[in-house]
């Protein structure tokens, strides 16, 4: 039986486009230094620190290794984490693993990226396998790019849907101070983006961001007696798939890594009715359809229903289901950052420390999601209370 | 702080030009020479599972058992059925070439007749409101003496009427 884990400090940096005055372990520390001060502890109280990013964004391999004194992991045990758009959520996991395992009181885990610094598009482009598939695949907007297709044909969601998505994005990231897009967009102006990749215009794809988030993770009998509220991590679900017919329904039913992450969380749970049970989704929204596909791919909501809740607005911040308050991975995306960042601003929004972009509805539970690799998925389960 | 001998003194600006040699393995390498000597598209099957793949793959993702045995290949397409695409009217550059992508490009995830997975290659159409979900598409093969035994001896798929 694991041991019970609680987020006890949460640290972001501010999120932006460019920030040339600022080199990548100085990022890195920015996060740690505000998330041990939430936490009010001090770096020797960690007894382990690990970071995960994706080496070739910033064309540094083995970074964790340079960057130990800014992060402060000299000395102390830990694992580097590069699992593309997961990364992040793989992080808080990664953490969970240790606590829960009963070797540690205290972790501190970090995402971070610095897209101002190198390509994404092509980095990514590099997951692919060359002699087959590299030359087809246009980064992860590509793929995103048939996904979003399949599923308009498929459900019946319209470009203008995706364009009350970015609009809705962009009402919450205005309302939240470290986001990085935040000006605020009409459906129309999203609509009338220059298009890069059909479906996707540019207001529809998540933007090039740098940031870092660090959280620190502790055992149940710690952060009893050093924290006032700990968010628990109730439970966690990673799912990797193949990537072939399934995506698509082709050939069997349609079945993906978020319809599986959705299914093992919620029966593990209990948790018949997810719109009710948990108050607030912060997913990895990396493209315009992805808040309605993925609201279905998770169960959270019927088939073909996603972009119908997105037509009524309630999905917005004040809505009766609330999902990415934040402005999503759709207004900030440092990659090796955007899903730590989920689990993060999931986490704020139980404390009610979410401040103008707090929702709403009052929360007690709160899902997470991580997206990225060859179609994997992270789905987290935060909680109020530890039961 | 924003002039630009500043700008110079923060910036490094470096260009990494590393060059690889990847080994494209015995099923992928089986497939090509059939591509190159034959213009004939394989697909190899899961012992387990019964799928067809094609691509091929030595290993069938989900039953993790080995999918190698040439005897049970059979040519599939070359027409095939488009499931979905993207089409790029940006370019990027390709990691592969270092050279940018040549727009409009257009993308389409196909099932090949005769196989039970997907695979992912140009198509010659690049006008969205031409491409549909579900049409007909047939494989483009080069001429024999053009062939080289890799993924660019299929041009392409054009769009079929049946
Ligand atoms: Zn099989």
């Amino acid at each position: 039986m694991a041991n019970r884990v609680a987020i006890v400090g949460i640290g972001q940096t501010t999120h932006s486009g460019r920030r040339p005055y600022v080199n990548d372990g100085e990022l890195i520390y920015d996060a740690v230094t505000k998330a041990l001060a939430d936490a009010d502890l001090s770096i020797n109280d960690m007894e382990s620190v690990m970071s995960g990013n994706m080496d070739l964004f910033e064309g540094h391999h083995l970074n964790d290794a340079m960057l130990n004194l800014y992060s402060g992991a000299a000395g102390k045990p830990g694992f580097k984490m590069n699992t593309g758009g997961t990364v992040g959520s793989m992080m808080a996991i990664q953490g969970w693993y240790h606590v829960a395992s009963g070797l540690f009181d205290l972790v501190l885990v970090i995402g971070w990226e610095k897209h101002d610094e190198g390509l994404v598009t092509p980095a990514i482009s590099t997951i692919t396998d060359p002699a087959v598939d590299r030359p087809f695949l246009v980064g992860a907007i590509g793929g995103l790019a048939t996904v979003s297709v399949a599923y308009m044909q498929r459900s019946g969601c319209k470009l203008e849907h995706a364009a009350m998505v970015r609009a809705n994005a962009s009402q919450a990231a205005a309302r939240n101070p470290n986001a990085h897009m935040r000006e605020i967009y009409s459906v129309e102006e999203v609509m009338n983006a220059r298009m890069v990749m059909y479906p996707l215009n540019l207001l529809m794809c998540c933007p090039t961001s740098l940031g870092a988030t660090a959280l620190i993770l502790a055992s149940e009998s710690k952060a009893k007696k050093i924290c006032k509220k700990p968010v628990w991590m109730k439970d966690h679900v990673t799912v990797h798939v193949e990537y072939g017919g399934a995506q698509f329904g082709i050939g069997e039913k349609r079945w993906t890594s978020h319809m599986e992450a959705g299914a093992k969380l919620f029966k593990r749970n209990n948790i018949t009715k997810p719109m009710v049970e948990t108050q607030v989704f912060e997913m990895y929204d990396p493209m315009a359809f992805a808040i309605p596909m993925w609201l279905e791919d998770f169960l959270i909501c019927e088939p073909n229903e996603g972009w119908k809740l997105v037509e009524k607005g309630a999905l917005k911040l004040e809505g009766e289901y609330p999902v990415s308050p934040s402005g999503g991975v759709l207004c900030t995306n440092s990659i090796g950052d955007s899903a730590i960042l989920r689990v993060a601003e999931a986490a704020l929004q139980i404390r009610g420390d979410a401040g103008e972009h707090q929702v709403t509805r009052e929360v007690k539970q709160a899902l997470a999601s991580g997206f990225g690799g060859s179609y994997w998925s992270d789905l987290l389960l935060l909680s109020k209370t530890k039961d | 702080m924003k002039a630009k001998t500043q700008e110079e003194l923060i910036y490094l600006n470096m260009t990494m030009k590393v060059p690889y040699k990847w080994r494209t393995g015995e099923t992928m390498g089986e497939f090509f020479r059939e591509l190159k000597e034959n213009g004939i598209i394989y697909a190899n099957q899961c012992p387990t599972c019964g799928r067809h793949f094609c691509l091929p793959k030595s290993v069938c993702t989900r039953d993790h058992t080995k999918c190698t045995e040439r005897s049970k290949w059979i040519p599939v397409g070359p027409k095939g059925t488009l499931v979905t695409y993207f089409m790029a009217e940006q370019s990027f550059l390709l990691p592969t070439t270092g050279e940018m992508l040549k727009i409009p490009f257009a993308v389409g995830i196909v099932l090949l007749d005769g196989a039970a997975v997907i695979l992912q290659h140009q198509l010659e159409e690049t006008d969205t409101e031409k491409i549909k979900p579900f049409m007909r598409v047939e494989a483009v093969i080069k001429p024999k003496e053009e062939r080289k035994g890799n993924i660019y001896d299929i041009v392409h798929f054009k769009t079929i009427h049946e």
